[in-house]
This record gives structure tokens, C-alpha cells and sequence, in this order.
């Protein structure tokens, strides 16, 4: 049975820029995963909407800098709550020297504004199937 | 579309332009090589307009020069609103002013006009862009960044202490009608209580339901009815109160950074501007009791000339809209004054310092178009609000535009190029059958409540996105060129995290000595008011100047209006 | 074994993971989904299984936005199942419902879960059933399923629920021909939703005209509200006759009828399921498939008679061996 990975992808909080992160999502989609895109949510929300859904991946997204205090409070729910094994991803503008503390945090991995979307798609693919993905 | 049979009135005879054709042809045939041939019809321009190998007259053979282009300062104002332009007066150098805490602001503010600026942008943090208050859950992790934390009128007269608002123009850069009705109003509440009298004050607010409902619209947020009624609020006050105010800012440039084409950009703002006007006019206004008065704000991104010709044709549609359709006599309602920001997309976080190039290049088209302000991207804007450094490369930016190219010497320098003339020609017709378009669906706040102008964003942005995936559409250092390993950038971030404490304990004094009873008699009033159909702004002034907070008028708005979030479809 | 049992146990003490793993389990049509299914048969039946449908847009979210509220309130636990097309391409989809859930007040007593249409195998009846069914066993008194009228989806919907609330806009007006052919039919209460906007009177009128020409099912009228849902307006009426239908069902023994005769369907789709499977299963398996396609394409036999015997056999060969859905445990 063909495993269908799925992402749960919200916006940090009040940020506004709801684009960059529908966009996202409809490339997820067109890879093929289930995307559940839950809006603008705080960490407890995301983390809720995580458990209900069975999500093997959460994506957040964020442009209005609050990306430190609310980044890893995800992944500390998470964790808390016995989801241990969901991926964290990050996106948005994030400051390069921020990635790294982040990533101390348990965020799986931080793309950047000129992330290419395959980047991000087998991203996910190799963090959740755990296999490198067919190149091409 | 000029007449066909006016032949006269033509920039070229009849028989120059046979004789044009006949040797473009032969041209064709005989100079180009096969390979050139088969790549006719393959350039377009962003918004699809297709691009020739070469123009010539006969390009523009239907352009009557008097009627279709003509001078700066008349009629249809193609090369420009003013007739003497940039020797009047240059471009106003507008710089951003908002991190952090009001304090902070205040000192910034100060270094850009020592520095040159002769106009203030204020930046607000996004739980203030948002009507929340600083100590509201919801802004955890977002005061003073990105911007300035304000939530009261005390705040805003820290913001501008020891500075004369009488004499600089500030532009509020408030994005949304809910909050345009509360913010300007802490800043005539400041003036008020100087002495400054309102008609004194220059400057904009943005003030567009587009922005509200189609740009920023992640979280839920009014509905747009309600947004575009606050909009029509904001502008009939402001217009018979502040006269030297710009009570609206058509905001294309934030549509167009959230993804579609310049088109689409132009042809929205203005849309907005005709819905506007009619409710205005039902209002009992008469047009140029406030078409003077209304603002655009363009985004010019990387098409060197689609943006000039963009700059050209919003002029020109304005000027006919204003006259055919509204009846407007005074001719300041027919100028389109414009400012413009370079294009925030279009830098990449990726080797930063080529933004510089990018924004200068975009800020010379700015000029070439014929702008009234400019503000120049700073190369870091990719990560954050601008460091000072980087701020100050952008006022530089401009000055060598202003003072060293000498673009600014002579009005529209482009105009009777026979390819800017051709787009420009094309624009017009292309936003005109856009604001048609519009009208069809049944206007502007319906394309936006159903969905579609989300839609329409959507689906451009997967486009291009698809294009920048492919390589079919090149960017320099991220796709193309792709620099071997990424150096460590050098981008410093300006981190203002004692904002959150300072305005939480400023929020904290207020609720206790103000007039409590006072406060709460304004805003219920306000709340009576919200089902009137009044215009709200006299009683969101009165709100702000007994000391009421931006977020608890906001939280009013949200209870009486209710909460909408684009439909979301595909 | 011991593991599905142990996942088992937990959900139905009403622990959140275990149910959405379950119900992963059992979309996904895992080995151990028949157990599952088994297991949680006889805890349910206690809930009231609302559907709501009605075209794309027109505010079937954020009307259970607001109808959780007020059972929560009311001291109701509620499981959702929101059911989203995907596309026919990737199978890949985009679930926005979710958007529109703000309980924050009620976290505990809700459970919301999002599916996509496209990975149901057996019809969208058959999973979104499924799931619901586990919902109402781990303890949800309310089990609310959304989807949008168009195809099959609400045909599905309205065998698996106990009241079908249709949700129209005053836009959909014009073609409310089309809304006749399908979504009237099955509706027993009607939403006029967004009634802030003109024409939400005329709409709600014409439907009602339009009830009053079709038969009655099971002796109810239905009922038709004019509701503003992101204005929080008509939605405590809409409340009030989603309990008024229940009430009715429960009187004369109607809900039994009602949900005897959707089990009667759906024991004959599952049916229907196991042998279609099974008999692919034997087909796929057979050697000697490539030589009878032979014979059929050289007109040696013809491809009714060859199916009909393949049947044929199949039917001895399942009698004789009984107990063939032990595949299942
Ligand atoms: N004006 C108005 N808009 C509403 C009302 N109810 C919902 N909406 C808006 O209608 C749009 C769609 O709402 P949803 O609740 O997502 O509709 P839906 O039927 O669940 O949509 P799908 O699941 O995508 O088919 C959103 O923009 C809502 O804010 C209402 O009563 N009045
Ligand atoms: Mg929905």
C-alpha cells in the first residue's frame, strides 16, 4: 500500500503573508502528499491539529520574526505529547544565523525565501520515507 | 484606441508609414536569419504582452501626439502630472521609520531627515498593522519587529517628539481601512494637542480594503463590505477635514508583491478607486471634492520598460476615467500622483548586495515613469527591516539618481521611443478590459468576497514559481549563475526584544490613569455606531483622544462585524 | 496483535493519538484495519451523525465552526470528519477546513479530523463511515461529517448520517434547478447561509415552495433557515432544528428505520466489496487468464460467455470453501 505522507502546514501566529505558505502547500499537493492547511494557528493549535490529523510532517511558516519564540515551542509540544517522531519544518524569512538555533531546538530543517520547491519536497520525502529520492 | 480616420492627427503621414511597412518587411525577409524568424512571437513581457525583435513607427502609427501623449501638465498627463516635473520639485526621498518601541522610532526618525529625507514612512510590527495591542496573547513574539509598536495616541507622541509636524510628510503606512480609522487619528490627535492645526498636515495613510482583504488576509479579518465602508470612512473625513492629507493610498504594490502582473496591480487599484468613488458620490460628494486627493502606490519590478509604460498608462487611464466617466472638471482630480517602492520580490536573500543593482535599476524606471516619491529597497529588506547601513545605501541610491544621471533634467525622456509608446498603448488597453472585467463579475468587493482575486494570486504565484523551477524564468544567483557555496551573509538583524516588556508595562500606566469611565463611554458609543451606517472616524478620534488603546477598538470592530477568511477553493 | 488491541484500548479510553491512528489505519486500509473495525462495532451507535453539504464556498465550515460551539457548550462532545476532493492526477490534495476551526475553549470535547475524497477505496461512504464509527465508540456524542455536494459525495453522506443539513448561498439561485436534482432531495434541514447578502429571502422562499411538492420521508418537513455564520446570526436556530429532526427520528422508531435500512446498504456494499476483491485477487492470480484473452480475441469464444463461466466457477469454488473473509482478521 502506497505510503501518503501527511503535512499539516500553518502560519506562525498573525503573520499576514498567507501566499508564500499556500503555495508551498499546492506543490506538496502536486508531489502527491496530503497537505492540511489549518491557516494562521498558534503552536497549541498546530500541535492539536497534528495529533488529530496523524500528521507525519508539520510545515510552518513565518515572515513576521517571531520565528524564535514560536518555532520551537512546536516541537516542544510535540514532544510532550508523545510526537516525538513528527518532522518540524521551518520557512519564511528566517536570518541565516538564526537556522542553527533553530536547529539546536529540534527543528528538522529551515528553508530559506529562495528555497526551490524540490528542495523542500525532498526534504520531506527523505525525512519521512527515509529513503534518498529518485533524482530527476 | 485613437480612430482609425483621423489620419491627420498622426504622428506620421500616411505614406511614410507604407514606406515603413514595405521596408520592415523586406527587412524581415532578407536580413533576419531563419533562426531569428522562428523566435518572433516567442518574448513576451511579464504581463504577456507580446515583445517585436525591433519598433518603428509604424509601431505607433495610430498615436495622435496632441490627443494620446501630449505635455507634461495637460491633458491626458502621459509624460507626466506636473508640467515642469522633477526641475519643480524632485521626487520626495521617502525613507522607512518604524523598529521597535516609539523611542526608538523617534531616533530614527531624526537620522533620516538629518540625512536628507524629506518624507517619513512609518512601519508598524504586525500586531499593530493587525489592531491588537501589544500585551494581547496574540502578539507574542512580534512586537517591534519589522516595524514600530504603537497602541495608543501617547505612543504616537513619543514617536514624533521634538519634531514639527507641520513640516514633513509623514505616510502612515497603515495598510488596513479598520486601522486607518484609528491610527492617523492618534496622529491629528498629537497635532491637535500642539497646536497644529489639520489643514497643516501633509501626508497618506494607506488605507485599501484590497490590502486588508486579498494581501494581508491570513488570519480572519473584517469582511470585505465592511472594510471597503470603512475605507469610503476614513476618505470622506479626512477629505473634508484635513485637506492637505492623502486620506487613501491605492495600494497596487502590495497586491503585486503578493503575485500577479503589473496589469493586474494597476488595473485593481483602480477598480478600487472607481468603486470608491461611487460611494462617495452617493454619499453626496461630488468627484473632485476628493479625486485630488486619492494616491496610488506602484510597485516597479524588474521589466525595465513595461514598468516605465505601466507608469505612463495608469496616468492615461486615470485622466479618461476622471473625464468621461466621472465628469471631473478640476484637473487635479484628472493627475494621477504615484509613489513608488521597488520590488521587495525581486530580492533575493541569496547574495545580497546584488540587490543594489536590482532596486537601482527598478528605481531609475520609477523616475524615467515619473513618480511623485520613491522609496528604494534596502538590500537586506530580503530578511528584515533595514539596518542603517543598508538604509543608507538606498537615500544614496537616489541621490545619484537625482543628482548625478541627470534623468531628472528633462520631462519624460522615454516618451516617442516607439516601443514605450507601443506598451503603453498596450497597457492602457489591457487595464481598461481588466477594470471591465471586474465590473462584469459585479465589482470589485465581489471578485474579492468569492474568492476570485485570491484565486487570481494563487494561481500566479504556482506559475511562476513552476518558472523559476524549470530555469525558464531566470533569477541571478538563486537559479542562474548560482554562486559554489554560499558565503556567510553578511546581513546584520536588528533585534528589538526589550520592545515587548516597554510597551507592556507603557500599556499597563495607561489603564490605570486614564479616564476609565471616559473610555468606556467612546467605545460603546463607537459600537452603537458600527450598525448606524455613520461614518466612524469623528468617533474613533474621539476614542483615541480619551486615551482608548488600537486594540480595544479593534476588539470592538471584530464583535460587531464578525470575522471573515477568504474561501479558499483548489 | 497485541499492539492493535493495546491501540485499540487507548483510543477507546478516549486518547486523541490512538483514534487518529486508528483512523489512519483504516483509510489507508492496513492489515490491521479489520480488527479494528470489529473491535469498535459493538461501542457504537450512541452518537448523532450529522451531515452537512451543500456546494463549494458556501460556509458548510464555518457553520460547524459554530455548531461545535454550541454543543460544546451545551456539554456535547463532537468528532468531525471533513471530507475534501483531491486531485485525480497525483492523488495529492489541499484540505482547507481546518481554517475555519477556532475552539481553543473546547480542545478536550472536540476532534476534527480532515480527509481526502480521492484515497477512499470503495466509495467515500465506506472510509468516511468508518471513521465516524470510531469517533462515536471513542466516546463522541456528536459526529459531524462535512463534504461537498458534488458527484456521489452527498449521495454517500446521506446513507451514513442521521439528519442531512444542506447549506445553499442566495447566489446559488440561479441554478437551483441543479440543486433540485441532488442536494434537495436528501436535505431534511436547509441553510440559507450568508443571508447578509441580498437574495437570501427569495432563496430560502423558493425552497421552501419547492418542499412543499416533494413527498415527505419518514413524515418530516423540512426545515429552512436563513443563517449569517461568520456574523454568528440564525445559528442557535439552526441548532435548535438539527435537535427538533433527532427528536423526530426518535419518536415511532424512525432513526432505527432510518439507520436499519443505511446498515441493510452497507452490509450489502461490503459484501459487494469482499467478493468484487476477492474474485479480482483470483483473476489477477490466473494462469490461464493470457490463453482465454487468446481465445476471445481469435473468436474462439466470445467475452460474455467467458465471464459468465468465470463467475460460475468462482461461485463453486467460494461455496466450497467457506470462511473466505478470514483474509479480513
Ligand atoms: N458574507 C458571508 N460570508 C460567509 C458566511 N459564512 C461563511 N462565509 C465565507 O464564505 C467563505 C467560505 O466559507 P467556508 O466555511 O470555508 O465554506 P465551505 O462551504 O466549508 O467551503 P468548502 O469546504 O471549500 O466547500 C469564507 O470566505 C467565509 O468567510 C456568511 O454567513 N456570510
Ligand atoms: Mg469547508
Amino acid at each position: 500500500m502506497e505510503r501518503r505522507i501527511r503535512v499539516v502546514m500553518a502560519k506562525l501566529g498573525l503573520d499576514i503573508h498567507w501566499r508564500g505558505v499556500l503555495l508551498v502547500s499546492q506543490f506538496l499537493k502536486d508531489a502527491g502528499m496530503e497537505v492540511i492547511y489549518i491557516g494562521n494557528k498558534f503552536p497549541e493549535q498546530i500541535v492539536e491539529a497534528a495529533i488529530e490529523e496523524d500528521a507525519d510532517v508539520v510545515g510552518v511558516s513565518t515572515l513576521s520574526g517571531n520565528h524564535l519564540t514560536l518555532g520551537p515551542k512546536v516541537v516542544e509540544l510535540l514532544k510532550a505529547q508523545g510526537m516525538e517522531t513528527v518532522k518540524v519544518f521551518m520557512g519564511g524569512v528566517i536570518p541565516p544565523n538564526h537556522i542553527p538555533i533553530l536547529k539546536g531546538k529540534g527543528i528538522h530543517e529551515v528553508f530559506g525565501p529562495d528555497t526551490p520547491m524540490q528542495t523542500i519536497i525532498d526534504g520531506i520525502k527523505t525525512a519521512i520515507l527515509g529513503t534518498d529520492p529518485p533524482t530527476g | 484606441m485613437p480612430g482609425k480616420t483621423d489620419k491627420e492627427a498622426c504622428l506620421f503621414s500616411e505614406a511614410n508609414v507604407r514606406k515603413i511597412e514595405t521596408d520592415y518587411e523586406d527587412w524581415h525577409k532578407n536580413r533576419l536569419r531563419e533562426e531569428d524568424r522562428q523566435l518572433d512571437g516567442k518574448y513576451f513581457t511579464p504581463s504577456g504582452i507580446p515583445v517585436k525583435l525591433i519598433y518603428s513607427p509604424a509601431d505607433i502609427k495610430d498615436i495622435r501626439y496632441s490627443e494620446d501623449v501630449g505635455f507634461s501638465g495637460q491633458p491626458p498627463f502621459v509624460r507626466g502630472v506636473y508640467p515642469n516635473m522633477y526641475r519643480g520639485r524632485l521626487f520626495t526621498v521617502r525613507q522607512l521609520a518604524g523598529l521597535g518601541a516609539p523611542e526608538d522610532c523617534n531616533q530614527r526618525v531624526k537620522y533620516l531627515l538629518k540625512h536628507g529625507a524629506t518624507g517619513i514612512n512609518i512601519l508598524f510590527d504586525l500586531p499593530t498593522i493587525r489592531g491588537y495591542d501589544s500585551d494581547d496573547p496574540e502578539a507574542e513574539g512580534n512586537v517591534g519587529y519589522c516595524g514600530a509598536a504603537v497602541d495608543s495616541i501617547d505612543d504616537m507622541d513619543t514617536f514624533f517628539a521634538d519634531i514639527d509636524l507641520g513640516s514633513i510628510s509623514t505616510s502612515i503606512v497603515t495598510h488596513l481601512p479598520s486601522t486607518s480609522l484609528v491610527i492617523p487619528g492618534m496622529y491629528f490627535g498629537v497635532a491637535e494637542k500642539r497646536g497644529t492645526p489639520l489643514q497643516k498636515l501633509a501626508g497618506t495613510c494607506q488605507n485599501d480594503f484590497i490590502m486588508e482583504t486579498c494581501v494581508g488576509s491570513a488570519p480572519e479579518i473584517l469582511p470585505p463590505p465592511v472594510s471597503f465602508k470603512m475605507q469610503c470612512d476614513v476618505i470622506e473625513w479626512i477629505v473634508k477635514h484635513a485637506p492637505r492629507w492623502n486620506p487613501v493610498s491605492y495600494n497596487g504594490y502590495n497586491l503585486r508583491e503578493a503575485g500577479t502582473d503589473a496589469v493586474t496591480e494597476v488595473g485593481v487599484a483602480i477598480a478600487n478607486a472607481i468603486a470608491t468613488a461611487e460611494e462617495l458620490i452617493n454619499r453626496g460628494l461630488k468627484i473632485d471634492d476628493f479625486a485630488p486627493r486619492m494616491s496610488f502606490f506602484w510597485d516597479l519590478h524588474n521589466d525595465f520598460f513595461e514598468e516605465i509604460a505601466k507608469c505612463r498608462a495608469s496616468r492615461k487611464v486615470w485622466y479618461k476615467l476622471m473625464t468621461e466617466r466621472f465628469g471631473a472638471r478640476n484637473e487635479n482630480s484628472m493627475r494621477m500622483r504615484f509613489h513608488v517602492q521597488t520590488a521587495g520580490v525581486t530580492l533575493t536573500a541569496t547574495e545580497p548586495l546584488n540587490n543594489i543593482v536590482r532596486s537601482g535599476i527598478q528605481g531609475l524606471a520609477a523616475v524615467l515613469g515619473g513618480c511623485q516619491s520613491l522609496h528604494i529597497d534596502s538590500y537586506d529588506e530580503a530578511y528584515s527591516a533595514p539596518t542603517e547601513e543598508a538604509a543608507l545605501v538606498s537615500i544614496r541610491t537616489q541621490q545619484i539618481i537625482q543628482q548625478e544621471t541627470g534623468v531628472v533634467n528633462t520631462v519624460d525622456p522615454l516618451a516617442g521611443s516607439y516601443y514605450v509608446e507601443s506598451l503603453t498603448e498596450e497597457m492602457t488597453h489591457r487595464i481598461f478590459q481588466f477594470i471591465q472585467k471586474i465590473e462584469d463579475m459585479g465589482g470589485l468587493v465581489t471578485a474579492v468576497e468569492n474568492g476570485w482575486l485570491h484565486r487570481e494570486i494563487s494561481k500566479y504565484n504556482h506559475t511562476h514559481q513552476k518558472q523559476i523551477e524549470t530555469g525558464e524564468r531566470k533569477v541571478v544567483g538563486v537559479n542562474y549563475m548560482k554562486a559554489e557555496s554560499e558565503a556567510a551573509c553578511p546581513i546584520e538583524v536588528f533585534e528589538y526584544p526589550e520592545t515587548y516588556s516597554r510597551q507592556k508595562a507603557r500599556l499597563e500606566k495607561l489603564r490605570k490613569t486614564r479616564n476609565k469611565e471616559k473610555v468606556k463611554s467612546c467605545l460603546e458609543e463607537l459600537r452603537a455606531k458600527c450598525h448606524s451606517g455613520d461614518n466612524l472616524f469623528p468617533y474613533c478620534l474621539e476614542a483615541v483622544k480619551n486615551h482608548a488603546t488600537l486594540g480595544e477598538i479593534e476588539e470592538a470592530f471584530r464583535e460587531e462585524f464578525g470575522l471573515w477568511s477568504f474561501p479558499l477553493m483548489g | 496483535m497485541k499492539k492493535t488491541d493495546r491501540l485499540i484500548e487507548a483510543a477507546l479510553a478516549g486518547d486523541k493519538l490512538s483514534i487518529a491512528r486508528m483512523i489512519s489505519l483504516v483509510e489507508r486500509g492496513d492489515d490491521q484495519a479489520g480488527r479494528i473495525l470489529e473491535k469498535i462495532y459493538p461501542q457504537s451507535g450512541g452518537a448523532y451523525y450529522i451531515g452537512i453539504t451543500g456546494p463549494p464556498g458556501a460556509g458548510k465550515s464555518t457553520i460547524v465552526d459554530r455548531l461545535i460551539h454550541l454543543f460544546c457548550v451545551n456539554g456535547y462532545s463532537v468528532g468531525v470528519i471533513a471530507i475534501d476532493p483531491s486531485s485525480p492526477f497525483t492523488g495529492g490534495s489541499l484540505l482547507g477546513d481546518r481554517i475555519r476551526i477556532n475552539r481553543d475553549a473546547f480542545k478536550e470535547d472536540v476532534f476534527f479530523r480532515s480527509m481526502s475524497a480521492g484515497r477512499v477505496m470503495g466509495g467515500l461512504s465506506r472510509t468516511a463511515k468508518d471513521a465516524s464509527r470510531i469517533l462515536d465508540a471513542c466516546g463522541k456524542e456528536i459526529v459531524i461529517m462535512e463534504t461537498v455536494g458534488v458527484g456521489q459525495s452527498e449521495l454517500d453522506i446521506a446513507q451514513a448520517t442521521d439528519t442531512i443539513m444542506v447549506v445553499v448561498v442566495p447566489e446559488s439561485g440561479d441554478n437551483i434547478q441543479t440543486l433540485k436534482a441532488g442536494l434537495m432531495e436528501i436535505g431534511d434541514i436547509f441553510a440559507v447561509n450568508k443571508s447578509d447578502r441580498a437574495g437570501a429571502e427569495d432563496m430560502a422562499s423558493s425552497i421552501k415552495a419547492m418542499l412543499d411538492l416533494a413527498p415527505l420521508k419518514m413524515d418530516w418537513h423540512p426545515s429552512v433557515f436563513l443563517t449569517a455564520a461568520t456574523l454568528n446570526q440564525g445559528v442557535d436556530e439552526l441548532y435548535e432544528g438539527l435537535w427538533n429532526h433527532y427528536r423526530h427520528l426518535r419518536k415511532e422508531d424512525r432513526l432505527k428505520l432510518r439507520r436499519k435500512n443505511q446498515l441493510r446498504s452497507e452490509l450489502v456494499r461490503k459484501v459487494d466489496e469482499i467478493v468484487f476483491e476477492s474474485l479480482r485477487d483470483r483473476m489477477n492470480r490466473d494462469e490461464n487468464l493470457d490463453l482465454l484473452l487468446e481465445d476471445i480475441w481469435s473468436k474462439k469464444t466470445d467475452i460474455y460467455t467467458a465471464a459468465r463461466n468465470i463467475a460460475d466457477q468462482w461461485k463453486a469454488g467460494a461455496s466450497g470453501k467457506h470462511g473466505h473473509t478470514d483474509e479480513m482478521s
